[in-house]
């Protein structure tokens, strides 16, 4: 019984501090929010028993995307960011996020995938052998493909954020060297 | 679980912890001494024999001086920002195998917080939350050299995560689990009839060095100390921290270190194994009493992880800090490539080993 | 859940053994502010322009790849984990697959340092 509990704490812990990354109006605050939001996510796998899941996700999505995020934040001159509005309100949030809700549950539903009890079930998340022997067998061409699709991830994020172009076009940028530019 | 269970437990838990914690006091005093030891000075001998209270002086002094909040700073992020940096540092221990078991009233406790599953992937999983501590502090001190400071230290943590991640996962693929206790228990006994004990790094001498290595940038020890450069940045993130607040920090890189250490010593130094001395053998001569050889077994652990950080205080004091493109070079172009081939050296090695 | 209550507990331990630390150092230390102790710190030098100042995109980028070969990384640790055993029941399907995923990663890492991406000025 305390499981469900559990389960429903990380839950509303989860959609508590995704609200706030919506009506924050603080860029660092509303990392903060994605943050703990992903710890709750995190949290739920544990609890429906995949801990290598589990684990993953606190290695790349908070160990890794929310960095780069407050990286962004940090990058940017936050002070004109932090000016420019007050985020969208509570009234247009809750009208959004509910529609969107009860869209999903009504899509979950003519889907007939509602069920949640069979999917905390399923054995094979939980063995982080048996995980690994599934994803290395049936779905090696899958992984094989990944291995070749996130080269050309890796070519467009260089092409996107071309160093050449940027750094020339913003004069103000400082290296990290020190303050007055790195003579150091 | 009963309420006793439960105690003990809690007890453990907070005594491992505390074994850790303790670890800042005794450095604060180690790094002075050997850097006059080194450098040929005295260095802190006035309070106490061998200046011993130093460190409990310096404890005493930080509690007891103004603990000052700037006009400029984010005041909410700023106050969190030592205890964001303190729970990473308080929660990688959790996997750390300090010995094997002891039994009170008829109950067994391992002496390890818990034997995780996926022990060294909670660990790297973790210790990565490590850098929110120092952006935050950095970016929440609204100061220049913070803020250098703070991204500097976050460019090279990151940058120095994916070799440790790597050398980690030759170790991994050595020894076939991700719990760190596994991996000690197969540490025991010894090789070629003998020689030398089984331990981890004489499977996998690169991996130890890329994670030596690693372990030294990912806790900004010298030479990979360029967050907190004195000549450049002032004191890098925490320029703005005073009191206990930038004790904390520190507190909080010197756990980062030892648990780094304590990690080396499960994964490639055998962990709570003498060598040539093996488990079974050890227990018969002390009249098969399992909580004597986990005290010995703790000894033993805590005699190789103070090992290590004597190390990274000699090279501390014998090695001058990298440039920052260095650095992103050595990670990037040195130690990625070789864990990768360390990887694939070691699969290639134990597909002939297993094949025979 | 027996594996992660304990955890449970050390984070507790951790973050209140971080407030008590807070707390008794704003109880212990004095209390006596002034303006030039409040100010910014910059070894004596009066302060200039915001601290807020752009960066170069370059640590973007580098935050950018970090993410990417972390999660190429992560793929290395369920096949470290399940080869050896694959290996001793003859299987040498495991190997093949890690060296090409390997050669595309090598690819996309070679990709990087042609096009100079690390040289930090």
């Amino acid at each position: 019984m305390s499981k469900e509990w559990l389960i429903c704490g990380a839950g509303i812990m989860t959609l508590a501090s995704a609200l706030m990354v919506v009506l924050s109006s603080n860029a660092i605050y509303s990392a903060i929010g994605l943050l703990i939001s992903l710890f709750g996510l995190s949290a739920l796998y544990l609890l429906w028993g995949s801990a290598f899941l589990s684990v993953i996700q606190v290695l790349i999505y908070a160990g890794a995307i929310v960095v780069l995020f407050v990286f962004v934040v940090m990058l940017l001159d936050m002070s004109r960011v932090v000016q420019t509005g007050k985020g969208p309100g509570w009234f247009t949030t809750l009208l959004v996020t509910g529609t969107g809700w009860i869209f999903s549950l009504f899509l979950l539903r003519a889907l007939n995938r509602g069920n949640f009890a069979g999917a905390i079930e399923h054995k094979a998340l939980g063995s982080i052998s048996v995980l690994s022997k599934i994803l290395f067998r049936e779905y090696l061409w899958p992984f094989e493909v990944l291995s070749v699709f996130l080269l050309a991830v890796v070519i467009s994020a260089y092409c996107l954020a071309r160093p050449e172009s940027l750094d020339n076009s913003g004069s103000d940028g400082v290296s990290i060297k020190g303050p007055k530019g790195g003579r150091s | 679980m009963s309420a006793v269970e439960f105690s003990i437990n809690t007890l453990k838990i907070f005594l491992l912890w505390f074994s850790i914690v303790n670890v800042v006091p005794v450095m604060l005093w180690v790094e002075r001494r050997a850097a006059g030891l080194i450098q040929d000075r005295p260095g802190p001998n006035r309070v106490g024999p061998f200046g011993l209270f130093q460190a409990i002086a310096d404890v005493i002094k930080f509690f007891w001086k103004m603990d000052p909040v700037p006009k400029h700073v984010n005041r909410f992020l700023f106050l969190i920002a030592p205890i964001l940096s303190l729970i990473p540092a308080s929660l990688t221990l959790a996997a750390l195998p300090f010995a094997d078991k002891m039994v009170i009233w008829g109950r067994e406790y391992q002496l390890q917080v818990s034997d995780l599953h996926v022990g060294i992937l909670y660990m790297l999983a973790i210790g990565s939350l490590g850098a929110y501590g120092i952006l935050f502090g950095g970016w929440a001190s609204n100061n220049k050299y913070s803020l250098l400071g703070a991204l500097r230290a976050s460019a090279q943590m990151i940058s120095y995560e994916i070799p440790l991640g790597l050398a980690a996962c030759g170790a991994v693929l050595f020894f076939g689990t991700f719990s760190l206790r596994g991996m000690v228990f197969m540490q025991d006994g010894t090789l070629f009839g003998g020689l030398l004990p089984k331990w981890g790094i004489f499977f996998q001498p690169l991996g130890f060095l890329i994670f030596f290595i690693t372990s030294l940038a990912e806790t900004n020890r010298v030479p990979f100390d360029l967050p907190e450069t004195e000549g450049e940045l002032v004191a890098g993130f925490h320029t703005e921290y005073g009191s206990m607040k930038f004790a904390m920090f520190m507190m909080a890189e010197y756990m980062n270190l030892a648990t780094m250490s304590g990690l080396m010593t499960a994964m490639y130094f055998g962990g709570w194994h003498i060598p040539y001395v093996s488990d079974a053998t050890l227990l018969s001569w002390l009249g098969g009493s399992v909580n004597l050889l986990a005290i010995v077994q703790l000894g033993v652990f805590f005699f190789k992880l103070y090992t290590f950080l004597l190390i990274y205080v000699w090279i501390r004091w014998t090695l001058p800090r990298f440039r920052f493109d260095q650095l992103m070079r050595v990670a990037w172009k040195n130690l990625i490539p070789l864990s990768m081939i360390n990887l694939i050296v070691t699969a290639i090695l134990l597909y002939f080993w297993e094949m025979r | 859940m027996d594996l992660y209550l304990p955890i449970a507990i050390l984070f507790i331990i951790g973050a209140g053994a971080g407030l008590v630390i807070i707390g008794l150092s704003s109880i212990l230390g004095p209390r006596n502010p002034q303006a030039t102790k409040l100010s910014v710190y910059e070894c004596g030098v009066t302060p200039e322009g915001s601290a807020r100042i752009p960066f170069k995109s370059r640590f973007y980028l580098i935050a950018v790849l970090f993410l990417l070969f972390d999660v190429e990384a992560v793929f290395f640790f369920p096949w470290a984990l399940v080869y050896r055993e694959s290996v001793r029941t003859g299987d040498a399907g495991l190997l093949f697959a890690m060296l090409i995923y390997m050669g595309f990663i090598a690819l996309g890492l070679v990709y990087i340092f042609r096009k100079n991406v690390l040289e930090l000025d």
